[in-house]
């Protein structure tokens, strides 16, 4: 009997142990044949044998057409090119992606051979050792030729572990509805006055809710990177040398007063984009009618062409942010997406030789064009090519070497204090904005640095 | 003895499930929670009470703990009223189609999921704009009210969508033990004089104690575990974290942060609530009859 219940047992654990696999198969590392994954498969297709380069590449990245479609056009690219390897794209949704991707190169089980990866999360990463450090042909040549920002997250220890192929730029372009905008005889802004007058003007309140929005900046992003794009640009500085975070300087109060006071003084937009209530986000807003200015990156474009189905260019533009202040402009990014190798992989050399083929100029910026976004590379992003084929980027374009990276830590967790302690202050919970300020220093030191 | 060996065999899988997905996890979380842990990171290290004195010195674990009694301490005992009397007004019925047809449309939002009809009130239905509640409102000649974007009105309005979500489950649970009540006894208590009222004080109230105790108990586990309806109707944990409750506080804790030790010594307080809050449940609502 006892051999019974102790063979059932075994049968027991096996089979949930398998259960607790990968949809029930047994992956024994990246690239091996018939390794299957959750989400979206796609195969790659089998080259002829006899060249160099041989096997096959595993690619993760996360679900979004335009991109899947231009990944797997560089994947046949570099099939063609390269005629015994093939890409298997695997894509899974984007809430899940960075727990799958986690998932396996901690484990060292299945996984993939080349990452799609946000830079934020090769932060965390890097450090352990389950990314492969890019060889010194990509690394120098990487060095060179990208933006400072698109680097910071990736690099570790003097190493690069990732190849930035966008800029992510959420800072210094706005979408502008130009039906309210003519409605209220008003021009498009060029300086930050001109641009809160004209809001001030289009903005309309039915007793305590805004009807129409006249700056809505009241974002996840928008209030972080405004507020320490002011913060730069007035010459200070809102991180020490110690990395311990400050907000004290007058440069920084200044700042905060002017973003506090287009909510409680000027009402030009409320709180409702940091606290919920609407149905609609308010770039949504604009598209819908109902916000005149809302700073937010290009990308909201395509949708208030393809969603909302407005004419770019009659129903709305994509603007210069006019920027505040005497001083020269500066900004913080954020190290945007990327890709990674992992270190277990088998086809080390391979995956590098497909980064390599990716981060040939003509690849690389039909990539950017393909999904809206804005090179990593200086080159490609004053390429001609790129604002012939998106011309709403040209403001963003103008200023990328005016971004710094906004620095080595979680920015989750930096955007989310920095915009509850906005709210917090528009709402009366401190007693002033020394306060405020202070318990914004200390929230971060908390989580950030001390952690 | 054949009959004991084959129940043994049946019961092994199911023990070894409860053993590797229930307890298992438990122990893990006790271990996790006296460590510094990151599941990416390489200096995970023990850090004794470190996690949980952290815990009591920090303001949005109080507020978190504080919405979610106040949440579960309201809710469950208006749920309780409400799919009493509702399954006791559906009992009254006589006709068994009017009977299956009200506790089928009370039992639908219960079938849906919870994460899908979060997401149609706060598009919806609550929106301050465009919101059904509010065009009804203004149609009537009313002020819109900012339902869950405001800190005074978001936990009353989770906790309206709750009720509505989840009140046709225990109106099933009491209707089946209502049905369950022998009509004798309420035949006799008739030709007693007793009135519809009375009944139902005297006989049907006490006679559902058994189905009571299981519906708190349940009612007050699920309670104290929402998650979906929080997470989809308080953006961020709500202005000023008037949304946030533990549950929202352990995910953004563990899986945001990746503090895995804070968030497993938050689980740990969760966990004790939920079991102090049963025990004493039971032992107040000991049943010792059956008919």
């Amino acid at each position: 009997m006892k051999r019974v219940i102790a063979g059932l047992l075994a049968c027991s654990f096996v089979l949930i142990a398998a259960s607790c696999g990968n949809g029930g198969q047994v992956t024994t590392g990246p690239s091996t044949p018939g390794t299957t994954q959750d989400g979206e498969t796609q195969g790659g297709t089998t080259a002829p044998q006899g060249s160099d380069l041989k096997g096959e590449l595993v690619f993760w990245g996360h679900q979004e057409e335009s991109w899947n479609n231009s990944f797997r056009d560089i994947g046949a690219k570099f099939t063609a090119a390269n005629p015994g390897v093939t890409v298997k794209f695997e894509f899974f949704p984007y809430d899940d992606f960075e727990g799958k991707m986690q998932t396996s190169l901690l484990s060292g089980q299945g996984g993939a051979d080349v990452y799609e990866i946000w830079g934020g999360w090769a932060l965390d990463f890097a450090s352990t050792g389950s990314l492969a450090a890019m060889p010194a042909s990509i690394e120098t040549a990487l060095r060179d030729q990208t933006y400072p920002p698109t680097l910071g997250a990736l690099e570790y220890d003097g190493k690069l572990y990732g190849m930035p192929f966008e800029y992510n730029i959420e800072y210094g372009g706005m979408l502008v509805n130009q039906n309210i905008l003519k409605e209220n005889n008003l021009t498009v802004p060029k300086t930050w006055d001109e641009m809160i007058e004209g809001a001030k003007k289009a903005t309309i309140i039915d007793g305590e809710i805004f009807t129409r929005r006249g700056f809505d900046f009241v974002n996840w992003d928008s209030v972080p990177y405004i507020f320490t794009a002011m913060i730069l640009s007035s010459g200070a500085k809102y991180q020490n040398d110690d990395g311990t975070f400050n907000f004290a300087s007058p440069e920084a109060k200044n700042a905060f007063t002017v973003l506090t006071d287009l909510v409680l003084k000027d009402k030009v937009t409320d709180l409702t984009g940091l606290t919920g209530g609407e149905d609609l986000e308010g770039y949504q807003q604009l598209f819908a009618g109902n916000a005149l200015y809302v700073p937010r990156g290009s990308w909201a474009v395509a949708e208030g062409e393809q969603t909302f189905e407005l004419t770019y260019g009659v129903d709305f533009t994509y603007e210069a942010l006019p920027h505040y202040g005497a001083g020269d402009l500066k900004f913080a990014a954020e190290t945007g997406w990327s890709l990674a190798v992992n270190e277990k992989s088998s086809q080390k050399d391979l995956a590098f030789a497909f980064l390599e083929f990716f981060g040939q100029d003509d690849i690389s910026l039909q990539h950017n064009i393909n999904t809206g976004t804005i090179p990593a590379q200086k080159d490609l992003a004053h390429s001609p090519a790129l604002v012939e084929a998106m011309p709403y980027v040209q403001p963003l374009v103008d200023i990328l070497d005016k971004g710094q990276f906004i620095g080595y830590f979680n920015t989750d967790i930096f955007k989310e204090n920095i915009n509850d302690v906005f709210v917090n202050y528009c709402q009366g919970v401190y007693t002033d904005m020394d306060a405020a300020l202070a318990e914004l220093e200390n929230l971060l030191d908390t989580a950030i640095v001390k952690k | 003895m054949k009959n004991r060996k084959f129940v043994l065999l049946v019961l092994i899988p199911a023990f070894a499930h409860i053993l590797i997905f229930r307890i298992l996890p438990i122990l893990a979380n006790v271990v996790i929670s006296f460590m510094e842990y990151n599941p990416l990171g390489q200096n995970n290290h023990f850090v004794a009470w470190a996690n949980y004195s952290k815990m009591f010195s920090d303001p949005v674990f109080y507020t978190a703990l504080k919405n979610t009694l106040l949440f579960t301490a309201i809710a469950v005992p208006v749920n309780i009223v409400l799919s009493l009397t509702i399954a006791a007004l559906i009992t009254q019925l006589r006709s068994n189609k009017s009977r299956s047809f009200f506790r089928m449309s009370f039992f639908l939002p219960a079938v849906a999921p919870l994460v899908a009809t979060s997401v149609i009130w706060g598009r919806s239905i609550y929106p301050t704009t465009n919101g059904l509640l509010n065009l009804i409102i203004k149609s009537l000649g009313g002020t819109p009210v900012n339902w869950i974007g405001s800190a005074d009105n978001l936990l009353f309005s989770v906790i309206v969508f709750t009720l509505w979500a989840d009140l046709g489950y225990n109106i099933i649970l009491y209707s089946a033990g209502m049905d369950g009540i022998p009509q004798e006894f309420y035949e006799a208590s008739t030709i007693d004089g007793a009135g519809a009222w009375t009944q139902f004080r005297y006989m049907t109230l006490p006679l559902l104690g058994r189905t009571t105790t299981f519906v708190i108990l349940m009612t007050l586990i699920s309670y104290f575990q929402m998650f979906a309806q929080f997470d989809v109707l308080a953006y961020q944990g709500g202005p000023q974290n008037s949304g946030m409750v533990l549950t929202n506080y352990i995910y953004r804790t563990g899986f945001v942060y990746k503090d895995m030790g804070y968030a497993s010594a938050i689980a740990m307080v969760l966990f004790l609530i939920i079991m102090l809050v049963s025990f004493v449940q039971q032992r107040v609502n000991r049943v010792d009859w059956e008919y």
